[in-house]
């Protein structure tokens, strides 16, 4: 630990400590547009200039230390930057120093002289650091006569960035991102001096799947994301805290809403898990909740046609129909989409109806270095540690088989088409019972003797267990649309419908009758999980699930079947 | 091709970016967007890397020049001497529409309609003892008459200027040989006058009493900020594992300065026995002479220069027998005045925007080329060391005077009857002595008004100012005394206490025929021109002093610019990356604050009112009616392209 002085009080931080982070620490914010903390520090924006100083030394070269005791700080002539340095034993720094203000004025009204008084039709206003400084840092009046410096405005960088060269600011962030981070050297400077304008090279474009990263560390309105541009003044947006539910990695996110509406996601800072990024696709992928497709009403076959009903009716239809079978009469078609309160229910009614057949949808695609992960579920951990499937997807085709066969009598599909598994629609049209719970309807939705409709991720709260084995937390960011109902609320039906009162009134209850089963989560609640969310697996590990040896033998033997079959 | 990629550490092949631009440019007269991306792919690398260095470094062009391509220096010195006029003639000589300055990165080129000439306004072309000066292809023409362009273009025979023969009061040791009749720039030549005599001392040296000899010499950096090079070289460690590289600096292009242009040109064994034998104290195994762009002719006697020493083993493998492995190699800059800073020089030669480096952590000396240990030293530095090896350390710190010592070459331009380069004992001459006696004196009936000491960004010093000056005499005691401008030693420390610095040592003097707010504008336009944009004060702030005293020259001066003037400045010098904020705030401050009737004489207008017409809320709930002012009240202020303001 390093004693440094900031603004006259003496502190302790550990070695390594950016300067400008100490005195963010010490609750002296140093206003900064070019310094990110998880890029390299290029030092040009000139806005964390600080005092600084060091111990002064005796003829000794040991400090010399004044009336306090503590060491006597030699004041360097000239304003520091606080971005490129770490603390070190006996410094001292001045963040709010009569110089400092005049450098952090000078800065502001330099960095506004050609900038774009545009603000009305921008973006980024309402989040801007050029506004926000300009209030803390800046002068009310502008000294400035002559013409501002052209640029290109309105340049689309790439499928999802456009880009204002008259608002850029140069601070490089973007560059480095591309640089660092994304590892697509695609963004530059070209010209020079006060001409310099941010740019790709004509033959590329800015399109790696992590370009939108650089629209939220613009510091200013340069970079827009395309997809949210002119869409919400940001001021509106409400803010809700999640997870990213499209693949394994569980990038933390913000959803921004206004009126159960999505307007955009953006990356939440976790360095369990994404650090300060995430990628486009995942990024993106809300539109979906939007749909028209949506589900809106619960419906059921009656007679030869489908007929809405009240959600009483639907469940006490489904459990009808459910009833009459058991065992290997049920295969159920889960979703590593669902939340592992969704799977433990749906365990739970697996298991009251002695259910064998169960898995999940394997799902997966081209992943990359650095965020995106084969596993395009999210939460395959969750179904593993829960039980609802060893190897996800290898059950599917004895599924399919015995559905082919006949012996399967009633199906449930959660989230997912059975058609994709392999069973072809007269087979669906065979069963006794085809009970579907989704969120849009799709090809085998209409031969369903049961229709309910559910909620996507930003419409429900639940936990998942991403690749590496953190639980993290979903929030309800937006209302579902219509009468669809939160999944758990919907199996917790179905469950006392089949088997009569389980106590479960929320979905803390369910949580926490899973915490007192399964010994990852003993001691945790949904709330102790927190925003950042909690390690409760091994990365990579492949949990034992927490089934009776019994069932086990029986899956293996099918197993053992299966492959045989095939062959 | 391969042979440039090979001067450089194969992983750090990027190096070669600007040597391949080079040799595309002329190949095919511009780079092309095929040259981009070729080049690109043959450095690994995206051809937004390559475009970065192409609009960064004005040399290089991407669209076609004339077959003839000329040159213009606008700078200082140049434009005093009539480089504007001489612009204008040549347009119309050769038949070209006059350009719009559209204010870009780069001034534009103009291409005759046959296609057959072209000519560009460029920035100093460091021969500023010859004002005003061009270079037409590869060729510098020096003193040329703005009045008989046609003969210059028709006849493009380089003007062979006669080499100054020294003045009495010089002390010559780096220019010894420049001037002398008989002087060939062969190795033959300078070896039968005893060169590479001292390469040869060294190699029976230890490096640490090399660095020694130096560190005793006492002398001090001729590039501009004066550091002392011993203690400089003292900053490399003994025990350095990584590899150590020195560069010599050839980028000269401080307005004002055009000593190493002679040393290159006429003497170049003398800089590359002095680059061996710094090698030699520094371990170091490579060095590189980061020459400027516009020195082609000093480039290619500079690799004459290395493959003759190669010959006689000065330099290769086992260089002298000593066991001993060095290799020198030449790298062309393209135009860029910041590739003068040290690590925007580095940041070049690794192949990027010479945008200069945070320091600390990138200290040259630990963090320098390819993230090794490097030492940057000016090539009149370097052609020091020699002489300190055949002299010994202390008898070189007998030159000049305490802690200034040695000789060095100060070049005087701009209004005198003989402005050239001089090599003086430190201290041991005058300003006055310098402008009356060395350069002649000013032109027939003209005053001295003022004198710029350092190069064009040292601060300027009034001809009637009074400088109170301490003088350390060489028992330590100091005397302080109080002097005109004619007395000041021309010495680092008397030209620090006088206010300004003893920079780069070109002195540019002013007569009372000049308009400071004209010489002002100039040096800004430079400054503006030359900004490298990296960091926030400096990028915005010289363009907008710059467009403060163009508007202020046609007339558009408002009583506020002086004020705003200085405080730009201000908010420019000591809040930058690097020394260029300085460079470009010192003028400025200096400039307004010493002549300050001639520049509020200029800033007579009124300040428009703001747009919109602003009233304070008070008036609002007070009065009936809001007094608004007419926009452009004043008609003056219209003319000066006030239009959008605000």
């Amino acid at each position: 630990m390093f004693n440094v002085q900031v603004d006259g009080v003496w502190r302790q931080f550990p070695k390594g400590t950016r300067v400008i982070e100490a005195c963010e620490q010490a609750g002296s914010y140093v206003p900064r547009y070019c310094y990110h903390k998880k890029l390299s520090s290029p030092g040009n924006c000139r806005m964390c200039l600080i005092e600084m100083g060091l111990p002064k030394l005796g003829p000794d070269r040991k400090p010399e230390l004044g009336a306090d005791g503590k060491p006597v700080i030699n004041w360097m002539p000239r304003p520091q930057i606080s971005c490129a340095q770490d603390v070190a034993e006996g410094m001292g720094v001045r963040t709010n120093s009569p110089l400092v203000k005049e450098c952090q004025r000078g800065v502001m009204e330099f960095l506004l002289i050609n900038h774009p008084l545009d603000c009305p039709i921008c973006d980024q206003a309402g989040e801007c650091r050029l506004q926000e400084f300009s209030v803390e840092y800046g002068t009310s009046e502008s000294r400035f006569l002559e013409n501002k410096v052209k640029k290109p405005k309105n340049v689309e960088l790439g499928p999802r960035v456009t880009l204002d060269d008259e608002r850029c600011i140069l601070c490089s962030r973007c560059i480095r991102f591309c640089q660092e981070i994304a590892k697509d050297d695609v963004l530059g400077f070209v010209d020079r001096g006060s001409n310099t304008v941010l740019t790709a090279h004509p033959g590329k474009r800015l399109e790696n799947n992590y370009s939108l990263n650089t629209v939220d560390i613009c510091p200013v309105g340069a970079l827009t994301s395309s997809d949210f541009r002119f869409k919400m003044r940001v001021w509106f947006l409400k803010e809700t805290k999640s997870i990213c539910t499209s693949c394994a990695t569980g990038c933390n996110t913000v959803i921004a809403t206004r009126e159960d509406m999505i307007y955009r996601q953006t990356p939440r800072e976790n360095d369990a898990v994404n650090s300060c990024w995430m990628c486009d696709y995942g990024r993106l992928n809300f539109d979906y909740l939007q749909s028209e497709r949506r589900l809106l009403e619960p419906r059921i076959f009656l007679g030869n046609k489908f007929a809405a009903v009240d959600w009483p009716t639907a469940i006490a239809h489904a459990a009808l129909q459910l009833k009459p079978f058991s065992g290997w009469e049920i295969a159920v078609v889960a979703s590593g989409r669902m939340t592992n309160e969704e799977l433990w229910l749906m365990a739970q009614l697996a298991r009251a109806l002695d259910v064998q057949l169960i898995d999940i949808v394997a799902r997966t695609g081209p992943g990359d270095d650095i965020l995106l992960s084969t596993d395009r579920n999210p939460n395959t951990n969750g179904a593993r540690l829960l039980g609802i499937t060893s190897e996800p997807g290898a059950k599917l085709p004895v599924i399919a088989e015995a559905v082919k066969s006949g012996r399967v009598k009633a199906l449930m599909a959660l989230g997912e088409n059975p058609i994709d598994t392999g069973i072809s629609v007269e087979q669906l049209s065979n069963l006794r019972a085809f009970i579907v719970m989704d969120i849009l309807a799709n090809t085998a939705t209409e031969h369903a003797t049961v229709v309910l409709p559910s909620l996507g991720f930003a419409e429900k709260r639940g936990s998942t267990i991403n690749g590496k084995g953190r639980l993290q937390r979903l929030n309800r960011a937006v209302r579902g649309p219509g009468n669809a109902r939160d999944d758990w609320e919907i199996l917790r039906d179905l469950l006392q419908a089949l088997t009569g009162s389980n106590g479960i009134y929320s979905i803390e209850d369910v949580f926490r009758q899973m915490s007192e089963a399964v010994p990852q989560f003993a001691g945790l609640t949904l709330s102790k999980i927190g925003d950042l969310g909690v390690q409760v697996m091994q990365a990579r590990e492949s949990p034992s699930p927490p089934v009776d040896p019994a069932v086990s033998d029986i899956e293996k033997a099918e197993a053992k079947k299966t492959s045989g079959r095939s062959r | 091709m391969d042979e440039a990629i090979g001067r450089y550490p194969p992983e750090h092949k990027r190096s070669a970016a600007l040597p391949l631009l080079h040799f595309w440019q002329e190949h095919f007269g511009f780079i092309s967007d095929e040259g981009v991306k070729w080049i690109a792919a043959k450095l690994d690398l995206q051809p937004i890397n390559i475009l970065e260095l192409v609009t960064f470094y004005p040399m290089f062009r991407q669209e076609s020049a004339g077959k003839t391509h000329v040159r213009v220096c606008r700078t200082l010195s140049c434009a005093m001497a009539g480089s504007y006029r001489l612009m204008e003639n040549l347009r119309e000589a050769i038949g070209f529409e006059p350009t719009i300055d559209n204010h870009g990165t780069h001034n534009p080129i103009s291409v005759s309609p046959d296609g057959n000439c072209s000519i560009e306004f460029v920035e100093c072309l460091a021969s500023c003892g010859t004002a005003p000066v061009c270079m037409i292809g590869e060729k510098l023409h020096e003193n040329v008459d703005p009045n008989s362009v046609v003969d210059l273009v028709s006849n493009p025979q380089s003007v062979i200027r006669n080499p100054q023969s020294p003045h009495p009061l010089e002390h010559r040791l780096v220019f010894k040989n420049i001037g002398r009749a008989d002087w060939k720039i062969d190795i033959d030549t300078y070896i039968d006058n005893g060169g590479y005599e001292q390469l040869k001392k060294a190699v029976t040296m230890s490096r640490v009493d090399i660095v020694n000899e130096l560190k005793t010499s006492g002398l001090r950096g001729r590039g501009g900020a004066g550091f002392p090079c011993g203690v400089k070289w003292s900053f490399i460690k003994p025990d350095e594992k990584k590899p150590i590289y020195l560069i010599c600096n050839a980028d000269e292009s401080e307005p004002g300065t055009f000593k190493d242009r002679y040393i290159i040109h006429e003497d170049p064994h003398q800089l590359l026995e002095g680059i061996l034998i710094s090698c030699l104290a520094l371990d170091a195994r490579t060095a590189y002479i980061y020459i400027r762009g516009e020195f082609p002719e000093g480039a290619k006697i500079l690799e004459r220069a290395i493959e003759e020493a190669r010959k006689h083993n000065f330099l290769g493998k086992n260089a002298l027998g000593s066991g001993f492995d060095v290799e020198v190699y030449i790298h062309r800059g393209a135009g860029a005045y910041i590739c003068g800073e040290e690590t925007g020089l580095i940041e070049s030669l690794e192949g990027k925007r010479a945008y200069p480096r945070i320091k600390p952590p990138y200290f040259p000396a630990v963090l320098g080329l390819y993230l090794c240990p490097t030492i940057v030293n000016n090539v009149e530095t370097l052609c020091h060391v020699k002489h300190i090896i055949a002299m010994g350390g202390a008898k070189y710190a007998q030159l000049g005077r305490p802690n200034n010592t040695g000789t060095r070459i100060v070049c005087v331009s701009g209004d005198v009857q003989r402005p050239g380069y001089f090599e003086i004992e430190v201290g041991a001459v005058t300003m006055g002595q310098l402008i009356y006696e060395m350069a002649g004196g000013l032109k027939p009936g003209r005053m001295l008004k003022a004198v710029i000491p350092g190069g064009s960004s040292a601060k300027v010093l009034r001809a009637d100012e009074r400088f109170k000056i301490k003088d350390r005499q060489s028992d330590g005691s100091i005397i302080e005394r109080e002097m005109s401008i004619d007395e000041i030693p021309m010495d680092f420390d008397s030209l620090t206490a006088a206010g300004s610095m003893a920079g780069s040592g070109g002195v540019i003097v002013l007569d009372d025929s000049r308009d400071m707010v004209w010489t002002l504008n100039n040096i800004n336009e430079f400054y503006a021109h030359e900004s490298c944009g990296q960091c926030t004060p400096c990028r915005e702030g010289a363009l907008w002093m710059k467009k403060i005293t163009e508007r202020m020259l046609h007339g558009g001066g408002v009583v506020e610019d002086p004020r705003t003037l200085k405080t730009i400045g201000d908010n420019i010098a000591g809040r930058t990356i690097c020394a260029f904020g300085e460079a470009c705030a010192w003028p400025t401050q200096s400039f307004v604050e010493k002549f300050p009737d001639e520049f509020a004489s200029r800033a007579a207008k009124p300040v428009p009112p703001p747009l919109p017409p602003e009233y304070i809320s008070e008036e609002l709930t007070e009065r009936e009616t809001i007094p608004t002012t007419a926009l452009a009240h004043d008609p003056g202020w219209e003319k000066a392209g006030s239009a959008g303001t605000i």
